[in-house]
Formats: C-alpha cells, sequence, structure tokens
C-alpha cells in the first residue's frame, strides 16, 4: 500500500510540499511574534488607550475660596462669567463660524482665527474651545439668537475671580489667571482653562484657595454617547481666608500715596500681623482674570513706574538715617557708647584726605546719643562708625534681620543687602576701606533695605526684642525667628531716642506728634546719586529720578494698643516732609480715628497735578542724559541729611 | 465508476473536516460578540450570528457537492470557466450595480452575484491544470502564458475597484506556479525584477488605495482618517494584552471604535477579548487547517488533484496572511476577509466548498489504484 502511494505520487512536486509546510510555518512564526509584541511587549500601552479611547473625565469645578480682611469685608469673590465657545465636532463650516464670531463678539477676524489655531491642540475635538472669555450680556444675546444656525456655537458659563478693591490690595492679593503650559505639567490636576494664583496670596495661599476639583468618569462610544457615570470625588470649596489686613487703614495708605511712587506698611510688633501694606503706584488685580491682552501686559510691564513691583517687600533702597537705629543699637551692643558722653559737631569729619559732611554744615555743637538721633548728626555717627567698624555693624545688623528674607507669605520677597568684608573682597576684589565705614553707618553705600525689613526691626526694638514673622493672616500663630541682640535696657535707651525725636521741637519728626499717643519715629533720607553741592541747593528743581528717597519708620503706643508703620517714598526728598505725612496719616487712624489726610506739605515730593510719571516725562526730556556734575563719581564726600 | 464509494469514507480527511468545524464555531461564537452594541444601559444585539450559522448550512451543502463528484471532471471545464469568467466580467462595467462607490455586481434578479468571486475560482482550477501537465520546472514562456492569463482577469478586478480579490488572483496562481517550481535562473531574475516592477502598480491605483498604504506606512499621519482603522484595531489587540477581556468584554468593539468589526475586523474582537492565548490558539487552529490541506496536496493521487489541493492551500494562505497582517498592522488595509471568522454569505460558501474540494482529493487517493 504504502509502495503504490509513493509510486504513483511520483509526479507530484516533492518540493511544493515542503514548501507548503514552511510557509504555515512562517505564517505562524511571524504572527506569533507580532502578537507577544502586540499583546505583551505594549499590551500595556494598548490598554491605556483603549481606556483613552473608551472613558472621558469631566471635571466639577470647585469654587475658590474667599478672601477676606481682618473685619470680614469680602475682598476676593467668584462672579459668574460667560464665554463663547465653539465645539469643532459639531460645526459644520469653521472659517465661516469663526468669521461670525467676530462679526458678533466684535472681535477682529484675525484675532479670533489666532485664538482658534493656536487652542485647537490642546482642545479635543467634542469639547469647547474658547473663543472669547467674557462676553456682555449684549453679545450672550445676539449668540443665542443665531445659535441655531451656527452650531457648534456654545455659551460657557465659569466663574471668575472677582477683586472687589483691585488696585487697592493687587501687591498683597495679588492674581489668578489661567494656568500655562509649565504650571499645567507641574501639577497633573490642572486642565486647560484653569485659574492659578499667580502673585501675591493668590499665589502662595494657592492650594488652601484652590480646593479640589470633583471627578467624573464617563463612558462613551465612538460618536461620544455617554453610555454611563461614575462619580469619583466631590468638589470640595476652597478655603475661605481671613487676612490680617485692615481695610480702611489699606484705603487711607493708598490713598495718601496716591500719586507718587512709595510703600507704607502698618504692623502689630506683639504677634507681626500686617494691618496695611501699601504700595504705590499699583495696578487693578481683575485686568488679569480675563485675559490681558499682550498690549495691556506690556505697557505693565515697561511703566517706568514699575506698578507690578511690591514695593513694600520687593524693592531695596539704602535706608538712610533710618540705619542710624540700627548702628545706635550696635553701639550699645559693644559698649562703644555712652549715652552721656558728648561728640562735638562742627560739620565735618575728616578722614584721610577726605571731608565727610555733617548735613547741618553748620555743625550741632555737643551732641550726646540720644540729640544725635533726634537731630540725626551725622557728625556723631561717622565717629561711632569709626570705632565700630564693617565687622561689628554688618554682624549686628545681619542679627537684626537685614539682609535676609522677612518670610512673609508673598512671592519674590528681597532679601536686600547687608555687606561685609568679605562680601566686598569677593565682589570687588578690592579691600574694604574705612571710608565705607562711615558711608554704611548713616545707611548709605552697599547697604539696602526693604520697607518690610526696617517694619520688623522697629517692632523689635519695641517688642523685647523678638524678631517676628510678618503674617497676613489673621489669628496666625506668631512666629519668632531671631532675637535682637539687645538687653532690654538698650532696647529702652533706642525706644526713647525715638520718641524724642518726636517729641523734640528740634526732633527731625516733630511733626508725627500725635496727642494722647506715645510716638517714636526715626527719618531718613536716602542718596539715589552724589548730587553736587550746586545742585543740592537747587532743592525741588532737581530731577525727580536724582532725588532722595524719603523713609519714615516709627511706632505709636496708646494703652495696650501699640503699630509700628514705616513708610517709604521714592524721591520724595526729605524724610518728614515725603514720608512724615503718610505715617502721620496712619498714626491717626490708627489711633485717633481720623480717616481723612493729613495736609499736604508744600516741600513734599507729590505736587497734586502732575503725576511722578508726567514729571519723569518731563525730567527725561529735559535731561536726556545725566548732566556732567550733576553725578560725582566719587563714593564719599559731601552729603547731607535732609531734615530739620 | 461509482461517484461514491463506501471505502471513500474512510479516507475522508476527518482532521481537516475537525479543524474547519473549530474555526467555523469560533468564528460564529465571536460574530456573536461582535454583534454586542452598547447603547446606554442594555446591548443591542445585531443578528450576524444567525445569518453566519445559515450560510453555514448552506455551506455544508456546497462542501458536500464539491465532495460527491470525482474533481478529475474538473479537468475539462477550466477553459469554458476561464471564457465564461472573462465574459461576466466584462459585462460588469456595462450592467453592473454600484455599491459604496465600486461596481462589482452583476444582478440576476432573483441573486446578486460577483463575477470576481467566481474569477478566484476559475484561475485555480486553470491554473491546476496547465501547471500539472508537466512536472517540470517552469521555463520563461510557460511562465508568461500562466500569469499572462492569470492577468487579465486580475486587472479588470483591480478596475472595478476591488485591489484586494485582484490581488488574491495574481497571489493564487503565483502561489501555484511556486509549488511547481521555476528554472533556477528564472527564479533569480524574479527575485531582482518583482521588486522593481512592484511599484509601478502605484499608478494603477486609486487615490483611496494609495491613503490606505500611505497610512500604513504611517499611522500617525492621520490619525482620524485612513490610520485610524489600522490605529483601532491594533489598540483592540494590543488591549487584549495575555488573557483578554472575556467573552462579550471588549470596550473597542462594544463601543464601536473599531471599525468593520463584523467582517475584515472580526478576528480583533477575538483578540480584544481573548488575548494572546486566544490568539495563540486560533493561529494554531488555522495552520493545522493549512497544514491539513498541505498533507492533502502531498498525498493526492495525481498530480491535478495535489495542484487543486495546493490552489485551495493558496487560496486560505494569502487570506490568513493578508487579513491578520492588516488586523496586527504588519499590511495596509485591503479589503480581504478572514476565512470562517469574517462575517460574509458567498465566502462562507465558497470557503466550504473549497474544503470540499480538498476532501473531495483526499477521499479518491486510493481509488484508482484498483480501476
Amino acid at each position: 500500500m504504502k509502495n503504490l502511494l509513493s509510486a504513483s505520487s511520483q509526479n507530484v512536486p516533492r518540493h511544493g510540499a515542503t514548501l507548503l509546510q514552511f510557509l504555515v510555518l512562517g505564517l505562524f512564526c511571524l504572527f506569533a511574534v507580532r502578537l507577544w509584541y502586540l499583546q505583551i511587549h505594549l499590551g500595556p500601552v494598548f490598554t491605556e488607550k483603549s481606556r483613552n479611547n473608551q472613558l472621558r473625565i469631566e471635571y466639577l469645578f470647585a469654587p475658590r475660596g474667599f478672601l477676606r480682611d481682618r473685619n470680614g469685608e469680602l475682598l476676593a469673590v467668584n462672579e459668574p462669567a460667560f464665554a463663547l465657545g465653539l465645539v469643532r465636532e459639531d460645526c459644520e463650516d469653521i472659517p465661516a463660524t469663526l468669521e461670525k464670531v467676530a462679526e458678533l463678539t466684535g472681535l477682529p477676524a484675525e484675532r479670533v482665527k489666532e485664538i482658534y489655531t493656536r487652542n485647537k491642540p490642546k482642545v479635543k475635538s467634542f469639547e469647547p474651545l474658547v473663543l472669547a472669555p467674557d462676553l456682555t450680556f449684549d453679545t450672550i444675546a445676539k449668540v443665542e439668537g443665531v445659535s441655531v444656525r451656527w452650531p457648534g456655537l456654545e455659551i460657557l458659563s465659569r466663574t471668575r475671580r472677582k477683586y472687589n478693591y483691585g488696585h487697592l490690595l493687587s501687591h498683597v492679593l495679588g492674581y489668578v489667571s489661567e494656568a500655562n503650559e509649565a504650571e499645567m505639567q507641574a501639577d497633573p490636576s490642572l486642565s486647560l482653562g484653569d485659574f492659578v494664583g499667580k502673585q501675591g496670596l493668590e499665589n502662595r495661599l494657592d492650594a488652601r484657595l484652590r480646593g479640589q476639583k470633583g471627578k467624573r468618569l464617563i463612558e462613551v462610544d465612538v460618536t461620544g454617547r455617554r453610555l454611563s457615570e461614575e462619580q469619583q470625588g466631590e468638589p470640595k470649596a476652597g478655603e475661605e481666608i481671613f487676612l490680617s489686613i485692615d481695610l480702611g487703614l489699606q484705603q487711607l495708605g493708598h490713598k495718601v500715596l496716591e500719586g507718587k511712587s512709595g510703600a507704607v506698611i502698618v504692623m502689630d510688633p506683639d504677634t507681626g500681623e500686617i494691618l496695611a501694606l501699601v504700595s504705590e503706584p499699583s495696578y487693578d488685580s481683575n485686568m488679569f482674570t480675563s485675559g490681558l491682552s499682550s498690549a495691556q501686559w506690556a505697557q505693565l510691564r515697561d511703566d517706568p513706574l514699575h506698578p507690578l513691583q511690591n514695593r513694600a517687600t520687593q524693592s531695596v533702597y539704602p535706608p538712610g538715617s533710618v540705619f542710624k537705629l540700627v548702628v545706635a543699637a550696635a553701639g550699645l551692643r559693644y559698649g562703644m557708647v555712652d549715652p552721656k558722653e558728648t561728640v562735638n559737631c562742627t560739620g565735618e569729619v575728616a578722614l584721610g584726605n577726605h571731608v565727610f559732611r555733617c548735613w547741618k554744615h553748620s555743625g550741632h555743637g555737643a551732641v550726646n546719643f540720644q540729640r544725635a538721633l533726634v537731630e540725626s548728626c551725622d557728625t556723631y555717627f561717622y565717629k561711632l562708625g569709626m570705632k565700630l567698624g564693617v565687622d561689628r555693624m554688618s554682624e549686628f545688623a545681619k542679627a537684626s534681620g537685614f539682609g535676609s528674607v522677612t518670610g512673609i507669605t508673598l512671592p519674590h520677597e528681597k532679601s536686600g543687602l547687608i555687606a561685609s568684608r568679605e562680601w566686598k573682597e569677593k565682589r570687588y576684589g578690592v579691600r574694604w576701606t574705612k571710608g565705607e565705614d562711615l558711608n554704611m553707618v548713616i545707611g548709605q553705600g552697599y547697604t539696602v533695605t526693604s520697607p518690610l525689613q526696617v517694619a520688623r526691626y522697629i517692632a523689635a526694638v519695641i517688642n523685647g526684642g523678638k524678631l517676628l514673622k510678618p503674617l497676613l493672616i489673621r489669628g496666625e500663630q506668631p512666629q519668632i525667628t531671631g532675637q535682637l541682640p539687645l538687653t532690654d535696657e538698650q532696647a529702652a535707651i533706642v525706644k526713647r531716642a525715638m520718641v524724642a525725636t518726636v517729641e523734640d521741637p528740634r526732633g527731625t519728626c516733630h511733626r508725627v506728634l500725635t496727642p494722647g499717643v506715645v510716638v517714636g519715629a526715626k527719618t531718613g533720607s536716602a542718596q539715589v546719586v552724589r548730587l553736587t553741592e550746586e545742585l543740592r541747593r537747587m532743592g525741588d528743581a532737581v530731577p525727580y529720578k536724582y532725588r532722595d528717597h524719603a523713609w519714615m519708620a516709627g511706632f505709636g503706643e496708646q494703652g495696650s494698643k501699640r503699630y509700628v508703620v514705616v513708610a517709604m517714598v521714592e524721591h520724595g526728598m526729605h524724610g518728614a516732609s515725603g514720608a512724615g505725612p503718610v505715617v502721620k496719616a496712619m498714626l491717626n487712624a490708627l489711633f485717633l480715628g481720623k480717616k481723612e489726610l493729613p495736609p499736604q506739605d508744600v516741600a513734599g515730593a507729590a505736587s497734586p497735578t502732575a503725576s511722578p510719571a508726567a514729571r519723569l516725562e518731563a525730567v527725561e526730556t529735559q535731561f536726556p542724559e545725566p548732566p556732567v556734575g550733576i553725578l560725582s563719581p566719587s563714593m564719599d564726600g559731601a552729603r547731607r541729611e535732609g531734615d530739620q | 465508476m461509482s461517484p461514491i464509494d463506501r471505502r471513500m469514507l474512510y479516507h475522508v480527511n476527518w482532521r481537516l473536516v475537525g479543524v474547519m468545524a473549530a474555526l467555523f464555531a469560533i468564528g460564529v461564537l465571536n460574530l456573536y460578540s461582535a454583534s454586542g452594541v452598547r447603547l446606554g444601559d442594555g446591548v443591542q444585539m445585531e443578528n450576524f450570528y444567525q445569518k453566519q450559522l445559515i450560510w453555514g448550512a448552506m455551506g455544508l451543502v456546497g462542501m458536500l457537492a464539491f465532495m460527491v463528484f470525482d474533481y478529475r471532471r474538473l479537468h475539462s471545464v477550466a477553459w469554458p470557466m476561464y471564457v465564461l469568467t472573462i465574459v461576466l466580467l466584462l459585462a460588469v462595467p456595462f450592467i453592473g450595480k454600484t455599491v459604496l462607490g465600486a461596481r462589482r455586481w452583476l444582478d440576476f434578479g432573483l441573486f446578486s452575484f460577483q463575477p470576481s468571486e467566481l474569477a478566484k475560482f476559475t484561475m485555480l482550477l486553470l491554473g491546476a491544470r496547465l501547471l500539472s501537465a508537466d512536472s517540470e520546472k517552469l521555463n520563461l514562456r510557460q511562465l508568461a502564458t500562466v500569469l499572462g492569463l492569470g492577468l487579465v482577469p486580475a486587472l479588470m478586478i483591480i478596475k472595478q475597484p476591488d485591489l484586494g480579490t485582484g490581488m488574491l488572483v495574481l497571489l493564487l496562481l503565483g502561489g501555484l506556479v511556486l509549488f511547481r517550481g521555476v528554472k533556477p535562473w528564472l527564479f533569480r531574475t524574479l527575485c531582482v525584477l518583482v521588486p522593481l516592477v512592484m511599484p509601478l502598480f502605484w499608478f494603477v491605483l486609486k487615490d483611496y488605495q494609495k491613503r490606505r498604504i500611505l497610512a500604513f506606512l504611517d499611522p500617525a499621519t492621520d490619525p482620524l482618517g485612513s490610520g485610524y482603522h489600522i490605529l483601532q484595531s491594533e489598540i483592540a489587540v494590543g488591549s487584549g494584552r495575555i488573557f483578554g477581556k472575556g467573552f462579550l468584554g471588549g470596550t473597542q468593539s462594544q463601543l464601536r471604535f473599531l471599525p468593520e468589526k463584523h467582517t475584515d475586523f472580526a478576528v480583533a474582537v477575538f483578540g480584544e477579548e481573548w488575548g494572546f492565548f486566544g490568539m495563540i490558539t486560533i493561529l494554531s487552529i488555522f495552520c493545522a487547517f493549512l497544514y491539513q490541506i498541505a498533507v492533502v496536496a502531498r498525498d493526492a493521487k495525481d498530480p491535478y488533484g495535489s495542484y487543486l489541493a495546493a490552489g485551495v492551500f493558496f487560496y486560505f494562505f494569502w487570506q490568513i496572511l493578508i487579513n491578520m497582517g492588516m488586523v496586527m498592522g504588519l499590511m495596509p488595509v485591503v479589503g480581504v476577509p478572514l476565512p470562517f471568522i469574517s462575517y460574509g454569505g458567498s465566502a462562507t460558501l465558497v470557503n466550504f466548498s473549497l474544503v470540499g474540494l480538498v476532501l473531495n482529493v483526499s477521499m479518491r487517493r486510493y481509488l484508482f489504484k484498483q480501476t
């Protein structure tokens, strides 16, 4: 049988039969390997893709927490806003619809197209792509009227942050705006169109304010039809937060500084709570919530007066004579000052071949510790500076919190700078000179501080030496971050001198004398550039940008109530006349319940008719380049203290 | 000689019948799952699996019909069939019915019929007849004759347009040519020439066919267009992972992300629900099926029977290769169904009948020794 079979099968191609078997084997191997690759090697990838196909996630928005002032006044709330969206899948003719949108909203057609192309890759075709973020009721009515004829157009209701006092608190509250690419990548819970805090407390407290979005898993088929829904967590509203800010006080500070560039801080020296933190000029936080155009942004960013800058925490200035409060304390600390001892002020001090002048060229005569502070005698401090030297001054200033951030809950705080021998050698490769001791002692030279650091120091002088973290949230636990290296007696001596500066008719701060309140203060006028004697005498004719910065740092006490008030007015010229009225206004409000403004000083920096910006412009056209003679290249030489 | 001898029943290749039955059963079961479409709460069933069962029953009749006569009688009908096929194909452009943009059908009132389906069978018969005449390896003239005869209907079919069937006709003939073997020098020349000539076919293709090939080469270029089918099919198969999502558990198919899930992509539904083990099982059964046909081709009594079985082998082999390759992203999207798994009435009828033809060959392998 077998034989017969093979004999008669001769004509069947043997190799052909083998070929067929090899083909079967090849087929098996090819597909087995491919199946292994698809189902086992790439299985997890495809599983994920199949889930993405099948499941859509819908987020339920959590309302952002409200912000209130210490008395419960609403500062930041949420309000409904209506946006115009386009669902690409439902739209029949996208270019024509975009044209229609331009017509309905009044936006230029190119702008609408640009928004569309920019966001198209980020938005799925069945989700609405926001073309106009903020519709007026007029536009809403118009859209509703034609929506039947334009499928795909949708009015979306969203919530938008609303700042009730947009200009007043922009530097404290900051603002929210739509999350950008980087933020969404860093935080997977954010999706396109979500708002995040970008500046101020909105930024630093974002996690608490934002709450938690609810999530809903929706199973869909290929046409997007919803088959089932599964709730995965309810939305949790953001936390409502009461600030330590007192709205009335903040308003007052804003009003006093109106038209000027500067900052004022009111701080509770016992808890560190900030009652007012004003920086002028400011901007409106609401501008950012409905989408800032690039022109608006450029205008804010390039404004010569830098309204975005928080001058209380993000700007640092030479402290001028305010720094004398620090070096005077250092003198007591290192036993280099005997409060009873007097120094004779002839109006100048010679060091090597340089002459350092007192602001009062005729000299103060014999001055002791207290009178030196009361009248801000430079000669006394030049001599103290020689004795102390940079090392002690630097050590003490750093221990008093200068040169390091206060830790306030605001972004981008500046630490300022306290120079030291090592710092200068590292930075400039040059040794520290004796003359620089004398510049440092009067708060010039390399030293720069933020107004907030000054407030923290003043608070420490009167609260028993505690360096407190400035707090912006009501009732927060006080946090002591350091201790002044002063005994209570030494601090009391400094404090007494500050009070005398106000109460003594010759004192530089006499103008902030407030009946019924123990007030202590110290002025400062910090040089921006070195002016020649000739120019100094020009007084008010000195161009705005070359004028000294005006400082006043003080406190008021009445019974158990006490507050630290620090004001800084850029180019305010004289501490007393430039910053004094600001401090006075705050003291009046804090202790006397008076909310009106003190009379404007004629010699003050601001003339009510022209804004600093306008004057700055006028100055710049007058002096396109710094005129020869205004700037003297030398670091030492004549200087003056600006107030009598 | 009586058409049916009792002894023949002993020689029926029952293994082949067994694997075929297994494939058909899996196919119907899978179609049952592929028929489910989820709408809201419930699952709506379409009745493809029922229709497939009816076609299977008709296929069984066809299979028996192809077993009863002696296959050698087909030797003489090859040429008349060829002429008939060409005539019908010529008639299609003039009196054909247009379905989905392609003119493929001839309407005979009671039933519609695709001449291109007939062409596959005709070329199988003609190829087997021409090639079994001699056992020498093919020279150029013989090769040209066979391929030329095949090219006529193939090009007519491709023009309809039906790229899948047209290619299948050529591939079937090509397989038979390889089964017989070509002269070594000719084989080497072809190895060089064919890849050179292939690109010329690009110009014969319709735009949508070109797009499919481009989409195959890079599915990411147009994930919602031509590449969509491949991508969704790969997602379905890949997401089945080792053990699959379970019978009736495929989300890709039930939520209709998978296109053509009853027909061309039916095996993707199976891959999604049964995973790697299921796919390896079905692949093994297919291989066993092909192997059994190959065994019949090897053991056939005469060269003609051997070539007939080899022709059926290639008929199935190419469809399995092209369809599964497409489902797994190894081939462009070409409308070729997977035998026994894809839904299709006439295809099922033809598949069963061709298996009947193979059984015909196998059961008669001892017969004419005694005659």
